[in-house]
Order: structure tokens, then sequence, then C-alpha cells
């Protein structure tokens, strides 16, 4: 299984406010385990997973980031190149909501591509108390042209999904990871060879 | 059955193929077979265009006589539309009715040939021009067949192979060489033979060569017996060609060349880059003028007379040549600069012959190298120490005089240009105003400045009119020009950019033409590292200025009490300029990372380094190496490092509980380093209020230092344990913070600290106390307080040191050093991104947007790899030079049907879409005919022509038409080529047969050609 081939790999980042659930969800995603005290992140942590979508093999190698403040002078170095960013924020905590554009505004400055794919996931939906209505969490999505989707990196809802939804997008996106031996768009050689020489086809004259 | 047990005995059907000719039947059926053309009901007709719309499509196959070679070929329309109707088709039948409707289904081929709805279409195999055909098979043998009798033996073998496969599909067999294309065919279908053959000739025999002779011919040919003869509907068309263009010479400045030996005439400046074809990219126009499907009766055309005046066609299309493959002045040079890419000379190599040998030891720099690799080269420069650089980077290369590629001369000024700061004041206006010209000139392209902008995001280069996209065009140029050296020069001109560059470290002139600030990692490595250096140099000046007690120009007034306070605060007497850099633009965002890894005690060197801190502080803090401090705070204070150390030390011992102690020791010592109150927070354990310390800036990086870094991270692996080293190796700036904090928090705890950096780890509850009043209590979150995590390890280990003391993040001195080094690298994907800044500027033609566009697409993706591949970036050349040429053809056809040639104004904006139209298709109608405002430029563009021509050669009226032309001059010159098609419908070869569609195709091609294309269908049964 492991040596089967692998498309591409993929570079996606977490981000978010400091305590939405990040590692957790990241940690869900990979290890299929949850830990109700997960250690702040410090920086930013890495962690690999091969995910089969639509019969392609992806590789993603996942950034996760700190959300604390402080730690955007540092972390948005590692934007760089990536082709899917997952923004999380904190059902139970408005907030964390509400600092979202702030959140795009950065990775709009920082990120390199401007076809990235952005999805939106609002975590913790397990907690009673919940302070963010799904459909505000919809509306935000819309308007920037995200992927949306509820989850909750404790009971495993939404989890799994929301990864896989992201990359299978991602690799529906023409131009976002091809290795350019695949070429789109006009191929210039052919033009030129049908202007110049004329085979069998040319004009009377 | 019946017939099996007949047989039964000893008769076995053979199906082996014992002759060649047998086995060449066999297979050229078993090909057909394969391909499907077998069995079909026939194609619908081909929509009115399609021949140019629809895409043509070929499969191909060997095929052998013995061991004699052909390659057959089916060539087959593909239209959209074509493909619908036959699904319909498909779907529709009941089978009665197909079999009702057989009958009436005319058979694809005689269906083509009589379709007049694309006759001539402007470009088509010639089999489809001639006849109409939509589909057909090509026998094309290896060698030529020049004998009748072999073409014959084919000929058959296919009409065989056709009624045993029953296909109606044609086949023909290419005869004589194949230049002449000659063609013999035949198509079979049941009841009806249809033979094609072609007469070819160099010459038109005389009484041939107007309608009337060719009507002869056909009805000859046809021979068939019936009476009335039938009405022969004829389809004439004439081609002019106008090669002159009289009203607009191609005007491109030819440079470099023939004036290349010493002054820069063609080349402006070296901040322009050429542009343009250098020779006319179109080469002729081709008016055709077509009278559809006229009767035999309604026109004449004989050796005296013809009706057929182009002035009255009723319809007429343009196509314009294209002159092949014209030099391209951009694309030229930027090939040229591509092509130095690969070269693999040392700059010892190619400059070392002139280098004056003082020199020589200095800077060897392996130029293939330097310019190959996107990531720090290995570095054949043998770094000299800064004191013994300073003198000799002063200097420019002492190169011996007169053997240097480049003239002092020419050299200074491209230095100026690159460096204008460096000019003498009354040169330096001459310069703005050149720039100033430039600045306007651009600015007068408001329609694509939106896309100009976008181009500085997309594309992964340098900003427009920066050091790094002047330094490329300048090489480029250098490169092209030979008289300046080529590459040599090339090689030249970095070495004195490299020095430069050095030179400027040295005696700290920041760099001009680079945006202030942290790299822009949206720009090329190059300029990323040369924004990187002016970091290391501003921050050197700043510090030198300290040291040195200097506040002079730098200074500001003093406008913030807090930094009074601070001034006052600091411990260290040496505090002179807390505000100095008040106004400098530079302490904004220097976004990046620390460098954990690299700081070491060997970067003692200098002993007090500036620090450029909070951004919003705008305050400056200096620091001093560890040991300066500790002397510092030996004679100037209570505690001295070691005390301190000795005591974090004791503390990291202890556990957390002893922070009790720790308060206690902690109020010894005074805060350092505040910045502001953080909001209205007390200390936690005093009424202290809480300070947002002063904090230290990450290190600016370029994007391969945070490659580098990344990939070290990655490299941890994804267990636990690497995560732990991962959270370890990035908590030099959490450690930094925190020592920032306690310094200017005394007494505080990690609680007070989460509380500012973390808050979500800050939770507050209430409780009730013993008094029975509501408190608010904050403590720790779980996630922070679990043993052993990095937040309360770092917190251990934090010592209350001020960020001004503490070790830089940032070495300054380090950086630059390895600045120095890594200026090696890609500069050609800026140059070639310019460039397209250029073409952008220049094309105002509808429809290149697109090429544009694709262009910078592209450029962006490739200009963004992470592995830099010059065979892309020939590519894109490729597509720049297209570019180029488009813009070039598109000026030229702008220039020849210009304006002033227009009767009524009102038509330019259809003018203008004709012209870019022209540019992209193949053969475009004129609208109106001869009487469209088109029309009307090309007849007057006709006429000037040929006054032209009758002006220089006068007596020469050979070609005039006798009877028309007295003394003026015909409009239009004799046609160049003339096609007619001749069809009707006839019975052959009895007058009882069944009557069928005939047709020949003529065409006559002034002095070149005569050919007369035949398909004359016969009825196999009534004969």
């Amino acid at each position: 299984m492991a040596d089967q081939e692998v498309l591409t790999t993929l570079k996606i980042l977490i981000i978010g406010e400091s305590g939405v659930g990040k590692s957790s969800l990241l940690l869900r995603f990979t290890d299929d385990t949850f830990d109700p005290e997960q250690a702040a992140t410090i920086g930013v942590d890495f962690k690999v997973k091969t995910l089969a979508v639509d019969g392609n093999r992806a590789k993603l190698a996942i950034w996760d980031t700190a959300g604390q403040e402080r730690f955007r002078t540092l972390t948005p170095s590692y934007y760089r190149g990536a082709q899917g960013v997952i923004l999380v924020y904190d059902v139970s905590s408005k907030s964390s909501f509400n600092k979202l554009d702030a959140w795009l505004n950065e990775l709009e400055t920082f990120s390199t591509r401007h076809d990235l794919i952005k999805m939106l996931v609002g975590n913790k939906i397990d907690v009673e108390k919940r302070d963010v209505s799904k459909e505000e969490g919809l509306k935000f999505a819309r308007k920037h042209h995200m992927l949306f989707i509820e989850a909750s990196a404790k009971t495993k809802e939404g989890v799994q999904c929301a990864f896989e939804e992201l990359v299978e997008k991602i690799i529906q996106t023409p131009g976002l990871w091809e290795t350019d031996n695949k070429r789109n768009g006009v191929n210039l050689n052919n033009d030129q060879a049908q202007g110049g020489a004329c085979g069998g086809y040319c004009s009377v004259i | 059955m019946a017939a099996d047990e007949d047989t039964d005995v000893f008769e076995i059907t053979d199906f082996t193929t014992a002759s060649e000719w047998e086995r060449f039947i066999a297979r050229l059926e078993e090909i057909l077979h394969e391909w499907k053309l077998v069995n079909r009901i026939p194609l619908p007709p081909v929509p009115k265009n399609d021949f140019l719309t629809g895409s043509w499509l070929e499969k191909t196959d060997d095929l052998y006589f013995a061991d004699f070679k052909f390659v057959i070929t089916y060539h087959y329309l593909k239209s959209s539309s074509a493909e619908n109707q036959l699904k319909e088709q498909r779907l529709s039948p009941d089978d009665e009715e197909t079999e009702e409707h057989k009958e009436d289904i005319i058979p694809t081929v005689l269906q083509d040939m009589m379709n007049t709805e694309n006759d001539f279409p402007p470009k088509a195999h010639c089999l489809c021009r001639w006849y109409g055909l939509q589909e057909f098979v090509c026998i094309v043998p290896s060698t030529a067949i020049d004998s009748d009798s072999r073409s014959k033996i084919l000929l058959s073998s296919a009409s065989i192979a056709l009624s045993n496969a029953c296909c109606q599909v044609p086949i023909f067999i290419q005869i004589q060489h194949q230049w002449r294309k000659m063609y013999s065919g035949i198509s079979v279908i049941p009841g009806i033979n249809v033979e094609f053959d072609v007469i070819h000739l160099n010459k038109p025999p005389s009484q041939y060569n107007h309608l009337a002779g060719l009507l002869d011919v056909f009805k000859a040919k046809m021979a068939t017996q019936v009476t009335p003869r039938p009405t022969v509907s004829v389809a004439v068309r004439f081609t002019y060609v106008l090669q002159e263009w009289v009203n607009s010479p191609w005007s491109q400045a030819f440079p470099d060349i023939s004036t290349a030996t010493e002054d820069d005439v063609g080349y402006t400046s070296f901040w322009d880059l050429p542009f343009g074809a250098c020779e006319d990219p179109v080469s002729e126009l081709n008016l055709a003028c077509t009278w559809p499907c006229l009767s035999e009766d309604m026109i004449v055309e004989n050796q005296n007379y013809s009706d057929l005046d182009p002035l009255q066609a009723p319809q007429w299309s343009v196509k314009i040549s294209m002159t092949e493959n014209p030099l391209c002045l951009l694309g030229d040079c930027l090939k040229q600069f591509l092509k130095s890419q690969t070269r693999k000379e040392t700059t010892d190599e190619l400059l070392g012959n002139i280098l004056s040998t003082e020199e020589d030891n200095a800077q060897a720099a392996d130029i293939s190298q330097a310019l190959q690799r996107l990531t720090e080269p290995k570095v054949a420069y043998n770094i000299p120490s800064i004191s013994n650089v300073v003198n000799k980077a002063s200097s420019r290369l002492a190169v011996k005089p007169g053997h240097a590629p480049i003239s002092t001369e020419t050299l200074n000024k491209i230095l100026l240009f690159l460096f204008p700061d460096a000019k003498d004041s009354f040169e330096n206006e001459d310069n703005k105003e050149e720039e100033t010209n430039e600045a306007e000139t651009s600015d007068q392209d408001n329609k694509y400045s939106e896309l100009l902008k976008n181009l500085d995001n997309k594309l992964k280069s340098a900003p427009v009119d920066s050091l790094v996209h002047k330094l490329a065009l300048c090489l480029c140029i250098i490169n092209k020009r030979k008289q300046h050296g080529g590459f040599q020069g090339l090689a030249q001109l970095w070495q004195e950019f490299v020095l430069e560059m050095r030179f400027r470290w040295e005696n700290k002139h920041l760099i001009e033409g680079v945006k202030k600030g942290s790299p822009n990692l949206g720009t090329c490595l190059l300029n990323q590292k040369l924004q990187m250096l002016n970091c290391c140099i501003e921050r050197k000046i700043r510090r030198e200025q300290l040291y040195k007690g200097y506040t002079g120009d730098l200074d500001s007034p003093q406008d913030s009490p807090r930094g009074k306070l601070q001034k006052e605060s600091s411990s260290l007497g040496t505090s002179m300029s807390s505000d100095s850099l008040n106004q400098s633009e530079t302490s904004s965002r220097k976004n990046s990372k620390t460098e954990f890894s690299q700081e070491n005690s060997g970067e003692k060197t200098t002993s007090v380094k500036a620090m450029s801190i909070d951004s919003s502080s705008e305050d400056e803090f200096f620091e001093c190496d560890e040991t300066n401090v500790e002397n510092a705070q030996k004679s100037e204070n209570s505690e001295t490092a070691t005390e301190q150390n000795d005591k974090e030390e004791s503390m990291d011992a202890e556990s957390e509980t002893s922070e009790a102690s720790l308060y206690k020791d902690s109020l010894n010592y005074k805060p350092e380093g505040r910045l502001t109150p953080c909001q209205d927070y007390k200390l936690l354990n005093s009424e202290e209020p809480m300070y947002i310390p002063v904090t230290q800036e990450p290190a600016p990086m370029t994007e391969d230092m945070l490659d580098e870094h990344a990939e070290i991270l990655a490299k941890l692996g994804t267990s636990s344990e690497g995560a732990q080293i991962r959270a370890r190796m990035q908590s030099a700036s959490l450690l930094s913070d925190m020592e920032s904090f306690k310094a200017a928090n005394p007494g505080c705890t990690l609680l007070d600290f989460v509380r500012w950096y973390s808050p979500k780890d800050y939770v507050e509850e209430e409780f009730e106390d013993e008094n029975g009043q509501i408190k608010i209590k904050g403590h720790l979150s779980a996630r922070m307080l679990i043993p052993g995590n990095v937040w309360v390890e770092v917190w251990n280990t934090a010592r209350a040191v001020p960020a001004r003391r503490q070790k830089r993040l940032f070495d300054d001195t380090k950086e630059a050093e390895k600045k120095m080094d890594i200026k090696h690298c890609h500069v050609y994907n800026i140059a070639v991104s310019n460039l397209k800044k250029w073409s952008i500027e220049d094309s105002d033609i509808p429809r290149l947007k697109d090429l544009v566009e694709h262009l910078i697409t592209k450029a962006s993706k490739i200009t963004r790899l992470s592995f830099q591949d010059i065979k892309k970036y020939e590519d894109i050349v490729g597509l720049v030079t297209y570019a180029e040429l488009c813009i070039a053809r598109a000026k030229s056809l702008k220039n020849k049907f210009s304006k002033d040639l227009l009767e009524k104004p009102e038509a330019e904006e259809e003018m203008d879409n004709f012209v870019s139209e022209l540019l992209h298709q193949h053969e475009v109608p004129v609208t109106g005919g001869p009487c469209g405002p088109a029309g009307s430029i090309i007849h007057k563009l006709f006429v000037m022509a040929q006054k032209e021509l009758h002006m220089l050669m006068d007596d020469d009226r050979e070609f005039q038409p006798t009877d028309d032309a007295k003394n003026s001059v015909p409009d239009f010159p004799r046609p160049f080529a003339r096609e007619y098609i001749l069809r009707t419908m006839a019975p052959r070869p009895a007058p009882y047969s069944k009557t069928l569609p005939q047709l020949m195709f003529c065409s006559i091609v002034d002095g070149h050609e005569f050919r007369l294309a035949g398909a004359f269908s016969s009825d196999s049964t009534f004969q």
C-alpha cells in the first residue's frame, strides 16, 4: 500500500485563533486520537498523511500553526507554497469567529498563491454552549468563496470529511498542483507548425 | 448449411492469400475494416464553413505490395455539428424506414461533389479543395510511381478492395512526384463508379486559358450523349496578390549590426530593450474575388473578353501571408541571454586574461554556477576579511586599460544608471528628466495598467524599475551587443555589480532601487537577497551610529515620553538615542523568523549592536554582547549578569513551586525594557501594573533561508519527539519574549505572561473568598499545566533580560557577509518577466490579450517553480517572441490599412475589427465586398501598387488587358491564380444511364501551374 504511487504532495495549512483546536483536528485526522490536554503549539508543527481521493493518492504535508498573536511574526513564513488552507474557529467562541477576517487578510498577504483553496471549519460542535450558528459560518464561507464544514475533533465528526473535501477540491483545480509536464493551455509549437509548413493542407497558391 | 453439406467432401474454402497482389488487396480490406469504413450510412453534407472550423483528422497505417511500401492515410473531417446530426440519424431510424430511405440517400461522395456551400476553402487538403470531399483515403507510395501500368494495378486493387469491403469512401493513389500532387482515385458505390483523375501542366495551353476553353474540356471529358446537353454551373475565384506596400514601407530601425562599431545607435539606452521585428512581418496580401454558382450561360470569359471584373465580384475575401520567422529583436536578445546561462566558463577564464595580477587572487566567481543555481552557490569566492576588502572593494576591478570588454565610459554609464545615487548632481538632473519621460510614456497606457499592477503579484520577479530590473536589462543588452564584449561583458558587469554591493556594505550606503523592509517573498530570489542586504546595511548603520554616540541626521526631536522613561530606566549609561530612528521607515514590518541554530559565541566580533525592536514602538535599543554586558553591569549595577545567571540556574533546579522565592529575588532588580502597560492588568502577585516588554524582532529571511528552515523542521518527522524538538527549536523567540517580559515585570509569573501572550490560556474563575465576596481568580488552562510542556520549561529557563541585552535573533554582520556570497543567482527570470511588461505595454491589439495572459500565467507558474529549469524559460522566451511577432504584425497591418485611406470615418471600428480578424483568421471575408470600407481601402492599395509598378516600367505593357486600358493603368494586376469549379448532372456512360454528378476543378496559377482535376461518375449497371 505504502509504495503505491503518490500522485502529488500537497501542502496544507491550518490556521486560526489560539485554542480553537487546530492541533486537535490535525491529530484526529492523522492519528485518530484526541487529547483534551493538547499542548499549545509553539511556532509551527508538521505532520504527514497520505490520503486517497477519487482513486488518486495524495501525500499531505500539513503545517499546524500557533494561533497566538505574538507568533504571527513567525508563522506566516510557512504559508509559502500552500495549496490549501484550513481556517478554524471555535463554534463556542464568538471572538474566534470574529477574528476570521484578520486571518484571511494575513493569508492574502503571505501566501504565494492566489488560487489556493480555503476551507472554513467550525470546530468543537460537541460543546453544548454554542456561540456561532451554522448559518453564520455558512454565510462567511460563501462570502469568501470557501468550503465550509462543522466538525468536532473530540467526537471525530466531520474531520476526515473536511480534509478529504479539501484535497479533492485541490486536485480538481487545474494548475494548482500539477507538475509541469502536464501542459495546459495553448501549445505554441503546434500553432507554429500549422502556420508554417503546410503538409498536405495548403491553399492553392 | 445446405452449402456445407454439398461441398463437405474435399472442398476447402481457401483464405490464404497466395500472390503478393492478393495479399495487398486483403491487407487493404483489412485496414478498411479496422477503420470501420465499411457498410456505413452516408454522412450528412458538410455545413457551410465547416472545412475551416471543423478539424481534420487522420488515421495512418503501412501497407506493402511485395516489398514496396505505401503509407495509407484516412483523412476525415470532424465537425461538432456534423457529429450531432449523425447521432440523431443513428438514434431515430426504424429499420423499415431506413430500408425505404436507402434509395433516397445520396452517397457521401456524390453529395460532397455537388455541395456548393464549401467551394474554395481557405485551407484544406488538395483533394478536399478539388472535389469537396469530407473523407477520403490516400495511398502514398514510398517512391514515386511513374508508370501508368503500375498506377492502374494499384487503382484496380483499390477498386476490388472497396467493392469486397462494401466501402464507399474514395481511395486515391498518389502518382508521379509528390510535389506534383497527382492523384488518381476511385470510389465504388453499388451501381455507380466514380473516377478521379488529375492533369497537371506547367503552362496552360492558350486555348484552355479561360472559362470557355475549360468548359470545352469538361464537356469533352464527360462525353455524354444526351440532348439537350445539361447546363454546367460554374464557381470562379480569382486571387490577386499585393506585395508592394506603397503607402507604408516597414520602418523599424535595424539596429546594432550595421552600426555596430562604437556608438549606441539603435540601442538608445541601457534601459530599453530593443523591440519589434527587423523586417516587415506581413509579406503579402491575397485578395480573392469569388463568383459562386453561376450558370455557364451567364458569364463569358474567353480570349478576348471577360465578364470577371474583380470590382464586380459578389464576394471578396482577404488573406495575408506572414514573413516566416522574421528576426525579432526582443526575442533574439532574450534568447541569447538565456543561452549565456548555460555557459560554463568561470569568470577567471573570461576575464582572467585581462585582469591585472593584483586582482587575481580576489574574486574568481564561478559564474556558471552563479547563474544557474537558485540556492546558495558553493562559493568559489574566498571571502576576504572585512578589513582587507574595504580598501579593495572601493576600487573598481583593476582592468588593464583597453582590454576590458566594456569600455570605461560605457561602464560608468551603466553603473550610473544602476546606481543613480552615485551620480554627480548635474548628471542626476539629467537622469531625472529621462526617468520622468519614461514614467510618462508608461502612464499613457491606462488600458493595461491594471494588468501591469497585477503583474507584480503574479510574477515572481522584481518590481519594474527596481535595481534588479535594471540590472537584468543591462545584462541582457550587454550580452547581446558584441562591441560591449558579449558574454565577457556580462561577466564583467556582474563582477562590477558584486563589487558595488560589497562596497555599499562596507561603506554603509543603502542600496537604492530595492524596496526597504524585509525580503518580499513574492519577488525573485535576487531581489530578496538585495533586500536582505539592505536590511543588514541599515542595521549596521544604526549600530555604528549608536556606537559612536553619533546622533546626527537620523535624530529627531523626542516625541515619546515613554522613550524618555526608558532612557532613564535603562541601566546602561550608553543609552543615547532611543528615538533616533523614530522616523526610519525601516523599523516597519520585519516579519520573518529567528535564527536559532546559527547563534554562537563566534559572533562577538562587534561589541555593541543595535536592534530595531518593536515595530509599533519606533524605539531603538541597543545591546552589548554578553561580556560587555557583564562589564557594564559590574560597574554600574549592583546585580551582575553572573549573579543573575547563578540565580536563574538555581531556579531551574527548583521547580515551579519556588516561584515565591523567585518573586522575592526578582524584586531586587529594577524593571527594564518596558514598552507600554498591558491594558490595566496588574501582576497577580503584586499590585504592580503589568507591562508589555520591548521585544526583539525576528530576523528577516529570504525564501531560500525559509525553505531551509522549513526543511529542517519537516525533517524532524511526525513523531512526538520530533514535534518536541521542533517546538524547542522554535522557542527561541518565545524565550526572548519571556526574558523581556520578566525583565519588564519583576516578580511576574508564567500566569502573567500567558495572560499577555496567549490570553486564551488564562482562565478566569469566580470564587467566593472567606469574606463571602465574589472574586475573580485566574489560572492556567489545562494545556499549560501539562507537566514538562515547553511553555513551562522555557519559562523556567528564561532569565530576566531585557531585549537589548539578549542574544540577537538576527545577526546582521553575519547575514550580510553571507549575502555577499549568495548574490549570484538567477537573473534571467527577472529579465524574462520584465520583458513581458514590455509586450503588454505595446499591445493594444484585441485578442493578443489572451496570448499575453497565457504568457503571464505560464511565466508566473514557472518563476514560482521551486526547481528552476532553463528549458522552461526557453518556452517563455518562445512565447515572448511569438507575442512580439504578433505585435509587429498588428502594427504593420494597422499601418497598411491606415485610417487616412478611409473615406467614411464612422467605419473605423469596422476596420479595426477587420484588421484584428486578419491577424487571427486564415481568411477573412470582406464585408460589402468591393464597396465596403475595407474593400475600398484594398482597392486603393492595389491601385497605388499598380501605379508604382507602371511608373517604374512604363513601356512594359505586356500584361495589360488589350481592350480595357488604353492609357490608364488597370486597377488590379493580372490575377495570380484563377480557380474554376464546373459541375453538372449528366447520365454516363450511355444516355439511358443514371444521371449522376460530374465535376471538374481547374486551377491556373500564373506562370506556375495548370491543373485539371476531374471527378466523373458513371452508372455501372446500365452501361
